[in-house]
């Protein structure tokens, strides 16, 4: 999502182009593909690591370090230089974190120009799968693949976890995978639709489990609410029905929405296909097709802002809108009971489709890290790369990041349960209390704090949506795409068609929906698709992967 | 001039003053006006309404331009919010000290490129306007300010953006039309060049200057990105990097599938009553100098 939101503005469009622009130049002029080297070089550099560090074992530098990293700064709980966080972190592990900040807004913008401009802190935090792309030909960014032997947190839950499949998708050209991406150990959901539950309650209805048991009930809701569009959707933010049709894709067998791709994996073919041309592709329009013609579904639902879409059901006039945990509290439930105090309203069920219940397993991989690749040549290098597994990757790291102190604010029953310091708050925990975990202690924050074991995961969930996490744990997993990095001069045809082509594809997608477009002009559209390059840019894929095969067999 | 414009209206009515077709006019006119002041007004009027309201009426859709459910409970939330006020003071720092560094560098360049006998003047305006069109790009001008030391200190935002070619020539324009028999005399009397300047150009510029200073105060004080670029610091940043931090920030993140813990929520309340306190400064002043935006634009697009 981040690399699309980078081009939401032209500045932002301006500094991406500028940051290949240079990373281009810097690549074309190194001759090399390098991404920090071979796998020996900086393993010298040990100054300060421990001379044995092993999974699970706490870190502590044997001398005092400084290391810089690149820090999103959120508008909830902004950066104070006296957070519990930053000096506990020196506390147990000798080295000192000097931050750049950066406004959460335009994280994505800053951390290209400093890039490009070679000026990049040790630790780029805050970077999603795919946003490190861009980067990798520039030879700015550390092949943290080769380093894994200094990172035995991270090696023993790639291992214990099954990730290797996930941690294959990051591979580039070279075979090299440049991000450490936050871990976790069991794939997870968090987007869903939001349904009135008391009105489902006045029906007789079960909480639907499926698409089409989603259309009953709105066929039923539609009939006892005849002036009603019983479904208004929101988060159309860089793509219409960006949620609604993501989530969908997944139980239909395809990609669509914020998950769309021109390009799908096909098991049972083991290749590349072009993801609309795929039938589930069409079966996916098709229904939404049918929800808006039979008065199902708002048509604004594709063009609306969140605010007129959150208006809609808090007022009564809808039943169903997309939602994240978050939002179900923050969003709906307020305003909702405001209106109509007997109200209640919850997450459905993830919906499984015609394809089953199922989920994609590329939820255990979260944002994560970059690191800048000239630290092979500080003699910090090795103490560094300790220090970044032990902080983000062990279980003693992870639970410090997310709850803070044991003792101070949190404690620990004997069954492993953890309690907030009853002065402190944080989501629902502790209402009313004087402090809070985030803005006055800096733990849980969005740059230290994700993945890691599913316990630790849901130790800050609502018992509602750890019920939610428990109705999906028996879905199944599609399958991962396998690697197909493209090279340079691949990469820039792809991109170049890429803007043409999901333009058309969401364009022409949301006609289709609204009934604006025949279907019987579906096989005109795939023709349409293909001008804009739809089977050019698979062959590329295909192309691709036939070559990293031969290379890395 | 404006005393023998009234005078003379006084004397003979306008010629199409009591016509049906003007009086249609004046009806569509002020008809069309009312309507685009509602269209500027409703929003800003909505902001206001929202900073002095509940959130849940604001999420219940209940708000227009009247608050519902007043509260002031927010004013005293980001006004009690230390970042807020450090930022504030920041960007009225950075809007003082900026736009007086571009009214005087813009005012020496403009004086000098006005001299018509002046050698070398057609490449001193080239280069002006050349920075219009083509600039060295984002990545070699932080390269720049970075090796210069002007990273994380105030000169980064005050100097790279202190000349504006379009003030620029404005302003050469207004000095171009200055009676030069008045810089003559001075000549005559003995004044030199900064003399002539300061005793004669300047007192007769306080139109223009009064312009370019509101130009120069305003554009200086909506200004983020140059703070956004070379500040790495919370304690460095003007208000709208925070207040764009706060706004935009908080609908990407709930928006784009951001991680739990990261998803900022921020009430539309809290939105509302920062954009009021950051444009409420402006607000007070902008009222009372106007006209000079106005007459500033036309300022030397008149010759003779």
């Amino acid at each position: 999502m981040e690399s699309i939101k980078m081009f939401t503005t032209r500045r932002g469009f301006l500094l991406t182009t500028a940051g290949s622009a240079v990373a281009i130049t810097l690549s074309a002029c190194s001759g090399t593909q390098s991404g920090g080297g071979s796998s020996a070089e900086g393993l010298q550099n040990t100054s300060g690591a421990m001379t044995s560090f092993k999974a699970g074992d706490p870190f502590m530098a044997t001398q005092a370090l400084n290391v810089s990293m690149l820090f999103s700064d959120a508008p909830t709980y902004p950066n104070k230089s006296d957070w519990l966080l930053w000096s506990e972190i020196t506390k147990r592990t000798n080295i000192t974190i000097n931050t750049t900040l950066v406004p959460a807004s335009d994280y994505g913008q800053k951390r290209s120009l400093l890039i490009g401009a070679g000026s990049a802190p040790t630790i780029i935090a805050k970077t999603y799968p795919g946003s490190e792309t861009a980067y990798v030909s520039s030879g700015a960014i550390l092949a943290v693949s080769d380093y894994l032997d200094l990172m035995p947190n991270l090696s023993e839950k790639i291992s214990k976890w099954s990730l290797s499949s996930n941690i294959d998708s990051l591979r580039q050209a070279d075979g090299k995978f440049y991000l450490l991406p936050g871990v976790h150990q069991d794939p997870w959901q968090d987007y869903t639709i939001a349904i009135r539950t008391d009105v489902l309650a006045q029906l007789g209805l079960k909480s639907p489990t499926s698409w089409a048991e989603f259309r009953t009930f709105l066929e039923k809701i539609k009939a006892s609410h005849p002036a009603s569009y019983p479904f208004s959707d929101r988060f159309n933010v860089t793509y219409p029905g960006g949620n609604v049709l993501g989530i969908a894709s997944v139980g239909y067998g395809t990609k669509a929405g914020w998950a769309y791709s021109n390009f799908t994996w096909d098991p049972s073919k083991k290749t590349f296909v072009s993801t609309p041309k795929m039938d589930e592709y069409k079966a996916l329009v098709e229904y939404f097709r049918g929800l808006v013609g039979d008065g199902l579904m708002d048509p604004e639902s594709f063009t609306q802002t969140d605010d007129a879409a959150i208006q809609k059901f808090v007022t009564g006039k809808s039943f169903a809108i997309s939602t994240n945990a978050q939002t179900v509290a923050n969003d709906y439930t307020k305003g909702l009971t405001t209106n109509f105090p007997t109200a209640t309203v919850d997450k459905m069920q993830f919906p499984s489709g015609p394809a089953g219940a199922l989920l994609d397993p590329i939820t255990k991989l979260e944002n994560g890290l970059m690191i800048n690749a000239s630290i092979v040549k500080s003699p910090n290098f090795v103490a560094t790369m300790q220090f970044i597994d032990w902080l983000w990757y062990s279980d003693d790291g992870q639970e410090f990041t997310k709850w803070g102190v044991k003792g101070t604010t949190f404690t620990k029953d004997a069954s492993g349960k953890r309690m907030l310091d009853p002065g402190i708050t944080f989501i629902s925990m502790n209402p009313g209390a004087p402090k809070h975990l985030q803005k006055d202690f800096g733990f849980s924050g969005g740059n230290f704090a994700y993945g890691g074991t599913t316990e630790l995961l849901q130790s800050t969930f609502s018992p509602a949506e750890i019920a939610f996490q428990k109705s999906i744990a028996d879905y199944k997993l599609i399958d991962l795409a396998p690697p197909a990095p493209l090279n340079e001069a691949e990469l820039e045809q792809a991109t170049l068609m890429a803007t043409a082509l999901n333009d058309a594809v969401s364009q022409g997608t949301v006609q289709f929906i609204l009934g604006r477009r025949a279907m019987s002009d579906w096989s005109q559209f795939m023709s349409e698709l293909d001008a804009k390059g739809a089977t050019k840019y698979v062959d590329l894929v295909n192309g691709a992967r036939a070559r990293y095969l031969k290379e890395h067999p | 001039m404006v005393t023998i414009d009234t005078a003379a209206s006084k004397r003979r009515p306008r010629p199409h003053a009591h016509t049906r077709g003007y009086k249609v006019f004046r009806v569509v006119n002020v008809t069309v006006l009312i309507l685009v002041m509602i269209t500027m007004l409703y929003p800003f009027l909505m902001i206001v309404a929202q900073s002095f309201s509940s959130d849940t009426a604001i999420r219940s859709g209940h708000v227009s331009i009247f608050p519902v459910g007043f509260n002031l409970t927010t004013y005293r939330l980001v006004m009690g919010d230390a970042t807020f006020w450090t930022d504030y003071r920041n960007t009225v720092v950075y809007t003082a000290v900026a736009t007086l560094i571009a009214i005087v560098l813009t005012t020496c360049y403009a004086y000098v490129i006005s001299k018509k006998h002046l050698r070398g003047r057609g490449v001193m305006i080239g280069i002006a306007v050349f920075t219009m069109f083509f600039n060295g790009g984002l990545i070699p001008n932080y390269i720049l300010i970075t090796s210069i030391g002007f990273r994380n200190t105030i000169w980064a935002i005050v100097l790279p953006n202190a000349i504006s070619v379009f003030n620029l020539l404005v302003m050469k324009s207004f000095f171009e039309n200055l009676p030069l028999e008045l810089m003559e005399a001075a000549q005559i009397d003995g004044l030199n060049t900064y003399g002539i300047l300061w005793y004669i150009v300047l007192p007769l510029s306080k139109a223009v200057l009064a312009t370019m200073v509101l130009f120069y105060a305003v554009s200086f004080w909506n200004s983020w990105f140059s703070a956004f670029l070379y500040m790495d610091k919370s304690e460095l940043f003007p208000v709208t990097v925070y207040l764009r931090n706060l706004i935009a920030g908080a609908s990407s993140a709930s928006s784009s599938g951001a991680g739990a813990t990261d998803v900022a929520q921020v009430s539309a309340n809290i939105q509302s009553v920062t954009m009021v306190l950051t444009v409420l400064p402006i607000l007070c002043i902008y009222p009372f100098v106007q006209r000079y935006f106005v007459s500033g634009v036309m300022l030397g697009s008149v010759k003779g």
